[in-house]
């Protein structure tokens, strides 16, 4: 990670100012080591087959840090944001395929389309909350692949469309997917740097704000509305980014188990409380874990032993039940887990009492999905008042 | 004609199946204020423990009391696990999605994606209104209005039902009178697990049984409880009728590629008109 965000406080919710300051260094030292090995990767012979499915990955991860925008941050969680990601995809395939545009000219095309979608479910967030917006969230995707089955003849239907054209184009197919690689990494890392940079700002802190308390925000003076507008629109264009550019990979193609499916809005949930809400790395890192791993797993011949059943088959599976021991023993994921838990060791280390009594992490309504549960609870009560409003 | 009478029997029979489901998952919001979306694996569950029951030469009858008994186990097992301790229901909404798809990961693996066929409850055909009408389908129709009217019946004379209606209605005052909130929601999760189960059952004799079956009932069951107003027995009942009918009839006189979008079409409209619902929440405090 570059310069700019570093001087930005870390605006965790639970950070102990105190100590900001001394542990800045070491984690975000972590931060380039990592970026040097994403960056190293094409160089420590791996397969090009791995790399393929690293490029998916980011891609992924991409998604990933765009769904923790909208449900991380402001807390209204989305049970279908796969829905951006196809936007983008199939607008930018639809283009280049049908009226030869470019992927220059077609990806811009699908991330304004993707941000329009993100006003069309951003707005009815302002009238409804919690539970009801989670439902249409859940339901537009599925309305979408609708469409796209009825009109078969246009959007290909469950089979989806052909590839459309290369984002690069070489002799050498490991110099493409290499190419791809840095495309990949270099927006993911621009991704990272832009999301960094807003939820580190102010507008973060109001996002974060909206989440704990929205009726505190608005007594603030701040105007609710543009800033959950501005969330879904800024998630909508970065999915829809994310899906636009992957279908240009060599891996990523328009289909909707790719793009569409209610799985992929599973997966991306998934991905995202396994790394960490609300934190857009751990998010964007679980999202390139979950598809890495989840394809490594794909790949395997092993048979679990007793059940006689091949890992390959069970992946979702396993997935699916690691995350809710997770949602028990970790409830804020993995990366913020693993923060706090090297920031304990080095305050331990440095002999600073601080650190270990500071790095009480569940205590209260402090992590992303107890504080989104809170506002669920509180929109509930207010749906009841108004029901009961009209009963009168 | 014969089409309109076709239309009209399986709309009638279909709307049975979606009351069943979305009466047990309008259920739970009302009395946990939870929102279960292992609903549609319940389903699911019941399907297919009908279907190995049966195979195991046991009988369709015998099925059907497995379609009911693991079912509300399950669901017992679901609310203890998941949904007893926790009043936050976007923990309760993501472990039981999660939940959700372990069921479907455990029977795709189990048993493929192949569609498993569970036996008819009775054979033959009756005529009615100039149109045979498989047995099989009055049979689910008529059990269907059985268990709902043992529903009414349980939840407005027996003293457990009143419980279950009084804590939907006001939990604080249900618990001031000595109700335990606890056990009702045990109670109701039970149910609409056993309601679920056998609907799954009977979606599997009148279609077929499949891992992924539980998700369009899923589906149309928040259309149907959306529609008849979150929390509304009354009003689910009502909306399965609406949306059942919606269904039928732009599957069979429309375009059957329709199917499913009739609901979902339903549902977003009325969260952005009306989002209380028909029915508002026939029981909520005022």
């Amino acid at each position: 990670m570059a310069d700019e965000p570093l001087s930005a406080e870390p605006a965790e919710t639970d950070t102990d100012r105190s100590l900001v300051g001394s542990m800045l260094a070491p984690r975000y030292l972590l931060g380039v080591l990592g970026v040097v090995a994403f960056a190293a990767v094409p160089f420590v012979g791996i397969s090009t087959t791995q790399l393929l499915v690293l490029i998916g990955a980011l891609y992924f991860g991409m998604f990933a840090m765009s769904w923790d925008v909208v449900s991380g941050y402001t807390g209204e969680i989305s049970f279908g944001h796969a829905l951006f990601f196809a936007v983008g995809g199939y607008t930018s395939t639809l283009l280049n395929l049908e009226l030869g545009l470019s992927p220059s000219l077609s990806i811009p095309v699908g991330v304004a389309l993707a941000a329009l979608a993100g006003v069309l479910i951003g707005v009815p967030a302002l009238r409804i909350r919690g539970p009801y917006l989670s439902l249409i969230t859940l339901v537009a995707p599925l309305i979408l692949l609708q469409v796209f089955i009825i009109y078969g003849d246009v959007f290909g239907g469950e089979l989806g469309l052909s590839s459309p054209a290369a984002l690069v184009t070489a002799d050498e197919f490991d110099l493409v997917v290499t190419a791809n690689y840095y495309i990949a990494l270099g927006l993911f890392l621009a991704i990272l740097l832009l999301l960094f940079a807003v939820t580190r700002s102010n507008i973060g802190s109001v996002l974060t704000a909206i989440r704990e308390d929205e009726d505190a925000v608005a007594a603030a003076g701040l105007n609710v509305a543009k800033f959950k507008v501005f969330a879904f629109v800024l998630s909508a264009a970065i999915g829809g980014l994310a899906g636009a550019m992957f279908v240009h990979t060599p891996v990523g193609s328009p289909r909707p188990s790719q793009l569409l499916a209610l799985i992929v809005s599973i997966e991306v949930l998934i991905a995202a409380t396994l790394g960490g809400m609300g934190t857009i790395v751990g998010a964007g890192l679980g999202g390139v874990f979950f598809y890495f791993v989840n394809d490594l797993l794909n790949q395997q011949e092993f048979t679990i032993p007793f059940v006689n059943v091949g890992l390959n088959e069970a992946s979702l599976l396993l997935f699916a039940l690691l995350t809710m021991v997770l949602i028990y023993v970790l409830p804020q994921g993995v990366f913020p887990s693993a923060i706090r838990a090297g920031r304990r060791l080095l305050g331990r280390a440095r002999g600073n009492p601080v650190a270990t009594d500071g790095g009480h992490e569940s205590g209260g309504a402090t992590s992303p999905i107890e504080q989104a549960a809170d506002r669920y609870r509180r929109a509930l009560e207010e749906f009841e008042e108004r029901i009961g409003d009209d009963e009168k | 004609m014969a089409d309109i009478v076709t239309i009209l029997i399986n709309g009638t029979v279909i709307s049975s199946l979606y009351a069943l489901v979305a009466i047990g998952f309008t259920m739970i919001f009302g009395v946990g204020g939870t929102i279960n979306l292992a609903h549609g694996g319940i389903i699911t569950v019941g399907a297919f423990s009908a279907y190995y029951v049966t195979n195991a030469g046991l009988g369709i009858w015998a099925g059907v009391l497995a379609a009911m008994a693991v079912p509300a186990l399950f669901s017992v097992l679901l609310y203890k696990g998941f949904a007893e301790r926790r009043d936050d229901i976007i923990i309760v909404m993501i472990l039981t999605l999660l939940a959700s798809i372990v069921v479907e990961e455990v029977v795709r693996i189990v048993e493929g994606s192949q569609p498993k066929a569970i036996p008819a409850l009775v054979s033959g055909t009756t005529e009615l209104l100039g149109s045979s009408v498989q047995n099989n389908l009055l049979v689910v129709f008529v059990v269907s209005w059985l268990l709902i009217g043992g529903l009414f019946a349980f939840v407005n004379y027996s003293k457990t039902g009143k419980a279950i209606l009084a804590t939907s209605m006001s939990p604080r005052g249900a618990a001031l009178v000595g109700i335990e909130s606890d056990r009702i929601n045990l109670y109701t999760w039970a149910i609409a697990g056993l309601l679920a189960g056998i609907a799954g059952l009977f979606l599997g004799s009148y279609q077929t049984a499949n891992w992924a079956m539980g998700r369009e009932p899923l589906i149309l069951s928040f259309s149907i409880v959306v529609l008849g107003g979150l929390g509304s027995i009354r009003g689910s009942l009502v909306a399965a009728y609406v949306i059942g009918f919606l269904e039928v009839i732009t599957t069979s006189a429309i375009d059957p590629r329709l199917s499913g979008l009739a609901g979902l079409v339903v549902l977003v409209v009325v969260l952005l008109v009306r989002p209380e619902g028909l029915f508002g929440r026939e029981l909520a405090e005022a």
